[in-house]
């Protein structure tokens, strides 16, 4: 194999490899947390690829490069612009006691904030009902 | 429901009894209630169904759902026994969530 060769086959497994990381182990929170992890891989990946067509213009040199080019301006375009939340106008503030409220469980009971005051602390998430 | 998993896994079972973890979101009963089977976890899932609980406690994201629904903002709120809260986490990018084991440090810290 060409040198171009084993650097195409070298950027096209770190970009794999991001992949396969990202999507397995999404219930790591680190990995999770971190989705600049693999921005950074596609990074890395395109400019093996870059460095593949500098050695030996190949025509697969070029068309990894053109793949590893799509999947990273694809991912920066989703995680800095798709993903971002504009900031929440939210009325919680640390220190103070939010408004109570009252919402049915699963079967169909009531639930409020007020019926564990003084009794447990509470973990309140707010979800999306997805992922 | 990354988040969720983790938060379980990470409370011992003492601890789990003493702190109550309230789930909300607009799903409905139904598909909660088969999640909490299935994480088999000591969760309460509440459904506001027309986010009027989010939207009281300025959540909501606009158009932010797959079909440009309004949808929560993942929020993480820890309360103490009097109600008030006392660690904060609200996303600003939605793959994002919060470490359990942050989640767990403010919990302990009460």
């Amino acid at each position: 194999m060409t040198r171009s060769g084993w650097l195409v086959a070298l950027s096209l497994l770190v970009s794999a490899a991001a992949i396969v990381v990202y999507t397995q182990f999404l219930h790591v929170a680190a990995i999770r947390n971190n989705p600049e992890g693999y921005l950074a891989a596609f990074a890395i990946a395109a400019t093996i690829a870059g460095i593949a067509v500098a050695v030996g213009r190949r025509w697969y040199a070029w068309t990894t490069l053109a793949v590893v080019l799509v999947l990273l301006l694809g991912s920066a375009t989703f995680n800095f612009v798709l993903a971002r939340i504009p900031e929440a106008h939210t009325t919680l503030r640390v220190g103070e006691r939010p408004p109570d409220f009252t919402l049915t469980d699963a079967d169909g009971r009531p639930v409020s904030l007020a019926e564990y005051r003084g009794k447990k602390p509470v973990v309140l998430v707010f979800y999306r009902g997805y992922w | 429901m990354g988040e969720l998993q983790g938060l379980g896994a990470a409370l011992s079972e003492a601890e789990k009894a003493g702190v109550e973890i309230i789930a909300v979101s607009p799903d409905p009963n139904a598909r909660s209630h088969e999640m909490a089977q299935r994480l088999r976890l000591a969760y309460r899932f509440v459904a506001d169904s027309d986010l009027a609980v989010t939207r009281r406690y300025g959540l909501v994201h606009a158009r932010g759902g797959e079909h440009g629904e309004d949808v929560p903002t993942p929020t993480t709120v820890v309360l103490d026994r009097d109600g008030i809260v006392r660690w904060l986490w609200i996303a600003d990018n939605f793959q994002v969530r919060p470490d359990p084991d942050d989640v767990l440090q403010a919990v302990r810290a009460l």
